[in-house]
């Protein structure tokens, strides 16, 4: 969701990209340039076609989400419990922040060359840099999602009777829910990053792959579609994913703040 | 995009707790990795190539620094790297006051400009490579992009919601455009200036190391590739710890004060701006 002081009239909006498009095809035509540098726009355009044509673009978007979905699934389901451990206790959590403050600054496409050597190119790197990059984004979000439910809600549970199990099920749980919700842009924005980077160095399939490898023969119409398709998949998912849930919670559950 | 804020390095500190002790649990927190990491080396048994211990990670970094290859190829990471984010910041900065202040503008560039930061500068490294070759020029660029356009953002929303009545009490008391930008505009815009700034600091970092994997001969990020191309793992984890480090010194030393003085002095932390 766009700030309200920001958001555009759809017709005006378009036309900053109606300007490159034109520049983009009358660029070859004013200037003498070899073509693999900047391909004509109908090279990329008939790619384009080609490519959804033969189903070879969606495989790799497709292999692409996939692994970004798994990753993620990994890196919260590791990073919930542990958040839970550290916000409830302060022992666990004295112990283990510096090391994960640590850790958290290498989390990502640092652990590419070593997860290489440990499962190999293809699907086990990139995901093993996803779940890392996701695990601390979420790991983050569940400590603070803990600390910032109100006392006076634990003071209203305990107060009730609720102690233990109904504490964390009733309480703990969905506070730290909401802020994890709120936070996925964010770990999604790192994850992204990661996916396409690690699908560049240790991928065998995907849109960083195909992006990457087109460098070799120089086909520079397949690297600006794989960047436009990169670039539209995050819109899409910004659009729809994360616009919505923040619309269902944070608006839901009065966190909205304007 | 503008809800995409600077991931906080260290977890929230709990409210009450000694020093001390926290600061000496925190040893036994990494004491316990080391010793964990050590001793299960002899239980995963498959080598220094696929699993080096700490004690080889030791020997590794003498050897780097004995050599001198550490300290040069750290100087090299960091000038690339303040290189772009300098330049990347006063463009991203110039680009979003000179933008914000026409309305017209602001709205009408807006949805371009958020489609292209959603080209992350990744995506963009294949195409600098084909344009620049492998080296100094397509890295710089890559971190230039990547801190541009959270920089430009931020500054543009700052710039965009001033309060109109501060700008309205200054023009009244005779101020010229160049005295309400100087002291209502920017100032109003420095917190989330600042905020975009962070943003773009935190992508740029990993940035450098992923564009020092794929497009350079030197640097933190080539050393983490070339210890697995030359099957000296241990200079990979070397590489890895600086890296590290370098990050939460940066963080602790430069991003977080730079926040403190600014960002929290006007009364808007990250944490508010993350539960907007």
């Amino acid at each position: 969701m766009t700030h309200r002081a920001l958001r555009a009239p759809t017709v005006a909006g378009t036309m900053p990209f109606l300007a490159i498009l034109l520049a983009w095809w009358l660029l070859p035509r004013v200037v003498d340039y070899p073509a693999y540098m900047l391909p004509p726009i109908g090279d990329v355009a008939a790619f384009a076609r080609d490519s959804i044509l033969d189903g070879s673009l969606l495989k790799n978007v497709v292999a692409s989400l996939a692994r970004l979905a798994a990753g993620f699934a990994i890196g919260i389901a590791l990073a919930v419990p542990l958040g839970l451990a550290i916000a409830l206790n302060r022992h666990v959590a004295d112990t283990f922040r510096p090391v994960l403050s640590f850790l958290q600054a290498i989390a990502g496409i640092a652990w590419v060359p070593l997860t290489i050597i440990w499962f190999g190119i293809g699907n086990g790197s990139v995901i093993f840099v996803i779940a890392n990059t996701i695990f601390f984004a979420s790991l983050y979000n569940t400590v603070t999602g803990v600390q910032s439910i109100p006392t006076s809600l634990y003071r209203a549970v305990r107060s009730h009777g609720g102690r233990g199990w109904a504490l964390l099920t009733n309480l703990i749980l969905p506070g730290a829910l909401v802020q994890l919700l709120v936070g996925m842009r964010t770990s999604m924005a790192y994850g992204w990053r990661a996916l396409v980077a690690s699908e560049m160095i240790a991928g065998s399939n995907g849109l960083g792959f195909m992006t990457m490898e087109a460098v070799q023969w120089q086909r520079t119409d397949v690297i600006i579609l794989g960047m436009i398709v990169i670039g539209l998949i995050w819109m899409v998912m910004d659009r729809t994913i994360f616009t919505a849930i923040e619309r269902r919670t944070v608006g839901r559950w009065g966190l909205l703040q304007r | 995009m503008s809800r995409v804020i600077a991931l906080p390095l260290a977890l929230p500190a709990p409210r009450s707790s000694r020093r001390l002790a926290r600061l000496l649990k925190g040893f036994a927190g990494v004491a316990i990795l080391l010793l964990a990491w050590e001793l299960s080396v002899p239980l995963v048994g498959l080598g220094p190539y696929f699993y080096p211990a700490p004690t080889h990670v030791a020997t590794a970094f003498v050897d780097l620094m004995r050599k001198g290859i550490l300290p040069v190829y750290f100087a090299d990471s960091m000038l690339r790297y303040v290189a772009g984010l300098s330049i990347g910041a006063v463009l991203g900065v110039a680009g979003g006051v000179l933008i914000g202040l026409n309305r017209g503008a602001a709205m009408t560039l807006s949805p371009l400009l958020k489609f292209l930061f959603a080209i992350v500068e990744v995506a963009w490294i294949p195409i600098f490579v084909v344009w620049f070759g492998y080296g100094l020029k397509t890295i710089v660029l890559a971190l230039v992009y990547v801190v541009f356009f959270p920089v430009l953002y931020n500054t543009l929303l700052g710039v965009r919601t001033a309060p109109q009545i501060l700008v309205n009490a200054l023009r009244s008391l005779g101020a010229n455009r160049l005295q309400v930008l100087r002291y209502a505009i920017l100032p109003a815009a420095l917190p989330s200036i600042i905020t975009g700034l962070r943003v773009g600091a935190g992508f740029a970092f990993r940035g450098l190391v992923f564009a020092e994997i794929i497009a350079a001969k030197t640097g933190i990020g080539y050393l983490i590739f070339e210890g697995t191309q030359t099957q000296q793992t241990a200079r990979t984890i070397v590489g890895m710890i600086v890296m590290g480090l370098t990050w939460l010194a940066i963080d602790q030393l430069y991003l977080r004060p730079l926040e403190r003085s600014t960002v929290q002095r006007w009364g808007m932390s990250v944490d508010a701006e993350q539960r907007r």
